[in-house]
């Protein structure tokens, strides 16, 4: 039997669905101008068309999106116009968000796994179970693991979380149930090597926020700005401003391994070599410092005001004034000074007038902003790359400055319905389990002390019983088996651990799964969700039912809470008093009564009918080198250096520290693991990346516009589109270079073999003279063997069954763009 | 007389084929069978390569190719300018199909670019060949204007989203998305379009957005040596010096 070929239940969810039910009702109803047609269509189909405010789940960056309902059939997804990150557009994915409610392969109902043995070839034999069942296995596994004083073998990992109401309750069942590993977030799969370099740099463990629109210089390493940068849809609204509309037209430089959209809409594309993009940083740096184009204003100045960076001669730390940044002139001597273009091009192989014109022009055009993302530091020197790109923000000024770049404001959102802290029992206080270190060895001397999460070891280190074995992990939105560098351990890891999947969806991971206790889908939904960061100023949306749910499903945030309801003793009763996700939602709701939105949203009523509560403006900003807090009017009242370190710089120093703080406190063990030497780790320098693998050739994956973070894998919809820059209609292509296909006897259009110490994939190849020579490109998005029928039906290997799974050993980031191949013809 | 056209600016537009998907599910149609796509090009050789996209809806020729060699009449020219085949009167003999120069009509019953093939997932219900669970409202239906999911054994084409256009107030110059009187109005591909890359009005109003940003920008047709004289514009930067030949805002 398929995994999804299970009969439909859909009676059952009349049983259970309650709150979701009521609420789809109070979407607001808004009849289509239908002209001289309208009592004709009335007539023929009787259902006025309703239109829900909710929000999209196809990428993090949330959407607000108008859902069309009619006769019960949902039937179109536009952008909301009153959603400040839509504004009445979406990306490609949007309008396929109908697909995902109408997956013919979606699970229906609760099941448990009836055939002990797992693997990729074997039948799990799924039958359906009810939601009392379910919940009850889980329930009566955790109290056993907890009586036992082993909780800590219980792991909750998740993906993609959104809110309160979902992810945001996890960390309060780790502290109650008395698990270290509940929750284990997949940040470090995900991109925390930008969020560590920005903590090391600015103190904020954040991505940032932008003010793209203000910006007259965009500098891009590496991020896809124009297929997958978060948010992609206000991206690519901002491009067709900056570019096409802003006077003057912002310029554009963007840096990649490939020739994708971004590089071709760009001023300027370069090709750099992967892992060394950091380097290229350095060399800008350099320049800006040597031609003085540095903003004093922010940085400071030489104290009688004549330039003293000379190309590979030291100056006096003591003669450099620093205002906002800490370590300039030391950095200056210990590396930059010798950083030159010319150097830059033996190791990026990016020419050097090509660097010398794009430095000249960022260091010279104000304000600017250079971002990247995983790109350019996936790799084992990631956390120095995104230091050095970091700091190319902070010489030009542009840190909390108009037209640059910010951290995100959270929402006034009301207090949780319950205080857990009433709820912890002696053994959530001092159990056993507050002396096990987490199973991924996220903050601990032996594995990845300043990580944030570290998912990708979960499975190894399962597998290993170091530090120790699991008896239970659930997933909520993260699918590793697929998504984790060498899934192949991890489909040996789940072998002897009861696994339960919360996906909508069938998937590797939830074919390896004891049980299957299925989400709604986004459309059916009610779930908070605080903006990623945007632009600063606090935002949160709510997705809001379409639709009633079609099958026997549960939102996860509920199904979290009916397990914690059948936890003995306190545990049960905090979740019994917490009731379920509306309750935390319409608590939640009660901030914006003291604090009403910008658009007038007061309750949880009016946000149901809005989908969005948001204030502007952002509350600070520095102007020429002063910072000023928002006084009502105008950004008019000026910080102290005490308010900007409180508030802005969270370091150790106030300032922007180029000589990091945070890594100074951890040097000696980033010494230890890392051999780095202990004079110059806490800077942004130059190291070799190590690449794994064997092989002679980079393995990079990047998403595409479709990609959709796996979740489009099975909308047919968008496998017809999936790589459309080089033909890839209805497949993924590795994207060869010539002459490197011809080196080895490749035509365009052969399958090939492509192998790395990790293992080996096939897949069809297009020959194509963007990529680089010693770079092969595949998408990260096909390879399925477990999921739908479409997802399973797209020809070609999995990426991540050739990368080795190496992190970095400060940021805990997973090297996904980092493994050397070989390739051949199949 | 109105005479819808539309203005596509490929300065800003960013290849991302939201167009084509918000096409695809407002129009229902089948996976790779785009009314309206998005091309790509690229040239050159490492490391001097060009990248080139270029957005493709239907022409909606002034002066069709498509409606001339139709044998029944079935595809046809409406009298505010959009040309649209009644599947009523269609017999699938692919004539037209041939005669596009700008090849945006489809065939309904080709082997699926998607396999497993979609119409076997939701399959038809006698007139319908297929029926997604997702498909527009009955009331918006309309076969004789090639409205909706087809009968078996027709050609279809982009409509210009013609449900919904023709229903816009009478008179009004543009159907801009960012106006609530006309954003139900607007075409899918225009509506969702993030970088504001097209947009649609009436060509023969002077007043309109696009018969100015056709003058401002120096519009393009694409093929004009075919006189069909579409009805879809392209900008490209809008600077007067050009290659000759390149260029040609004349309006019929």
């Amino acid at each position: 039997m398929d995994d999804q070929n299970l009969s439909t239940t859909r009676r059952r969810f009349l049983q259970t669905t309650g709150a979701t039910g009521a609420l789809a009702a109070t979407a607001t109803t808004v009849g289509l101008p239908l002209g001289d047609d309208t009592a004709q269509a009335q007539g023929a189909a009787s259902g006025a068309t309703k239109i829900t405010k909710s929000i999209c789940h196809q990428c993090p960056a949330r959407c607000g999106i108008d859902v069309y309902t009619t006769n019960g059939r949902v039937h179109a997804i536009y952008g909301s116009p009153n959603h400040p990150i839509a504004n009445g557009k979406l990306c490609p994915k949007g309008p396929l968000g109908i697909y995902v409610l109408y997956d013919p392969d979606r699970w229906k109902s609760p099941m448990k796994r009836t055939n002990p043995k797992k693997g990729r070839n074997e039948d799990p034999k799924f039958v359906p179970i009810s939601w009392d069942e379910a919940l009850q296995t889980v329930a009566d596994r955790l109290n056993t693991l907890r009586d036992k004083g082993e909780s800590h073998r219980f792991s909750l990992c998740f993906g993609r979380g959104w809110g309160a109401s979902c992810a945001g309750l996890l960390g309060t069942f780790g502290d109650l149930y008395g698990s270290p590993n509940v929750p284990i977030g997949h940040s470090s799969m995900c991109s925390d090597g930008s969020i560590l370099s920005k903590q090391c740099t600015d103190g904020n463990a954040s991505y940032s926020a932008y003010d793209y629109r203000n910006c007259n210089y965009l500098l891009m390493f590496g991020a896809s700005f124009l297929e997958a940068f978060r948010p992609y849809n206000n991206n690519m609204q901002v491009w067709g401003y900056i570019r096409g509309e802003k006077t003057p037209k912002t310029r554009v430089t963007a840096v990649d391994v490939h020739l994708n959209t971004t590089l071709a809409a760009a001023d300027r594309g370069l090709l750099i070599k992967p892992g060394t993009d950091g380097a290229l940083a350095l060399a800008i740096a350099h320049v800006i410092l040597t031609e003085g184009l540095w903003e004093r204003s922010f940085v400071g100045d030489f104290k009688d005001g004549v330039n003293r960076f000379k190309a590979g001669q030291t100056v006096d730390p003591a003669s450099f004034e620093e205002k906002w940044v800490k370590g300039l002139a030391e950095w200056w001597n210990i590396e930059l000074k010798d950083r030159t273009p010319k150097w830059a091009e033996g190791i990026t192989s990016i020419r050097e007038h090509n660097i010398l014109a794009t430095a000249r022009e960022f260091g010279s055009t104000r304000p600017a902003i250079a971002l990247f993302e995983r790109g350019a530091h996936a790799h084992s020197n990631g956390i120095m790359n995104g230091m050095a790109i970091h700091t190319l923000n902070a010489l030009v000024g542009s840190l909390y400055a108009k037209g640059g770049l910010m951290y995100q404001m959270g929402p006034s959102y009301g207090a949780m319905p319950v205080d857990e802290k009433a709820y912890m029992d002696d053994y959530a206080q001092n159990g056993a389990w507050k002396k096990q270190p987490r199973i991924d060895l996220k903050g601990h001397v032996d594995g990845y002390l300043l990580a944030k999460n570290m998912l990708q070891e979960v499975g190894p280190n399962h597998l290993k019983g170091k530090p120790y074995k699991l008896d239970t992990v659930m997933f909520y939105l993260t699918n590793p088996i697929f998504t984790a560098p060498n899934g192949q351990q991890w489909e040996e890891a789940l072998k002897d651990v009861f696994v339960i999947d919360t996906s909508p969806f069938p998937s590797e991971t939830g074919h390896f799964a004891d049980l299957i206790l299925p989400d709604h889908t986004y459309l059916e939904r009610l779930q908070d969700a605080p903006t990623y960061p945007f632009q600063g100023w606090p935002m949160a949306q709510l997705r809001v039912p379409a639709i009633k749910p079609l099958y026997d499903t549960k939102y996860f945030g509920d199904t979290l809470i009916e397990i914690g309801k059948r936890i003995k003793g306190k545990t049960g009763e905090y979740y019994k008093a917490l009731g379920n996700t509306e309750n935390v939602i319409r608590h939640l709701a009660k901030g914006f009564e003291k604090d009403p939105g910008d658009n007038g949203v007061n309750s949880f009523e009016s946000w149901v009918e809005q989908g969005v509560w948001y204030k502007k403006p952002y509350l600070w900003q520095q102007i020429g080198g002063d910072f000023f807090e928002w006084d009502g009017k105008a950004y008019a009242k000026p910080m102290s250096a005490d308010d900007v370190k409180a508030k802005l710089f969270k370091t150790p120093s106030g300032k922007f520290e180029i000589r990091s703080g945070y890594l100074e406190k951890n040097i000696d063990w980033v010494a230890e693991k890392t051999g780095r030497d202990k004079a110059r780790l806490m800077f942004p320098v130059w190291e070799e990346p190590k690449h794994p693998g064997g092989g002679d050739l980079y393995l990079v994956s990047p998403k595409t516009a479709m990609h959709a973070e796996g979740r489009g894998a099975n909308i047919p919809m968008a496998i017809a589109h999936q790589q459309p820059v080089v033909g890839g209609r209805k497949q993924v292509f590795v994207e060869i270079n010539p002459v490197t296909a011809k080196a080895r006897g490749i035509s365009d259009g052969d399958v090939v073999k492509i192998k790395s110490a990790a293992g080996q994939i096939e897949v069809r190849c297009r020959l194509y003279e963007g990529t680089r020579p010693d770079t092969l490109v595949l998408p990260m998005e096909y390879g399925h063997w477990a999921g739908g029928r479409w997802s399973k039906n797209v020809f070609g290997g999995h990426c991540g069954h050739a990368t080795v799974n190496q992190s970095d050993r400060v940021t805990g980031q997973c090297n996904y763009y980092t493994t050397k191949v070989t390739v051949e013809r199949a | 007389m109105t005479k819808w056209g539309m203005v596509i600016d490929l300065e800003k537009c960013t290849g991302c084929q939201a167009c084509t998907t918000a096409c695809a599910m407002e129009n229902n149609r089948l996976p790779g069978e785009n009314w309206q796509d998005v091309l790509f090009y690229h040239e050159g050789t490492y490391p001097n390569v060009n990248l080139s996209w270029l957005p493709r809806p239907c022409m909606h020729c002034e002066n069709p190719s498509c409606v001339a060699v139709c044998p029944t009449k079935a595809t046809w020219k409406t009298e505010d300018g959009v040309v649209l085949v009644d599947w009523n009167k269609c017999i699938g003999c692919k004539y037209c199909m041939i005669a596009c120069p700008y090849g945006v009509r489809f065939y309904m019953d080709e082997k699926a670019t998607i396999e497993p093939d979609t119409r076997a997932a939701f399959p038809g219900d006698g007139t319908r060949s297929w029926n997604p669970p997702y498909r527009m409202p009955d009331a918006m239906e309309d076969p004789s204007k090639g409205i909706g999911i087809q009968p078996h054994g027709v050609v279809s084409k982009c409509t210009f989203c013609y449900h919904k256009i023709s229903k816009a107030p009478k008179g009004v110059a543009d159907l801009d998305e960012a106006n609530p009187a006309t954003r139900e109005h607007t075409p899918a591909c225009v509506r969702t379009c993030a970088p504001k890359a097209r947009y649609f009005g009436d060509l023969d109003n002077p007043e309109s957005r696009v018969s100015q940003l056709i003058a401002d920008k120096g519009g393009v047709r694409l093929k004009e040596e075919t006189g069909n004289k579409p009805q879809v514009y392209y900008l490209s930067g809008g600077g007067a010096p050009v290659v000759p030949g390149q260029r040609s805002n004349k309006k019929a």
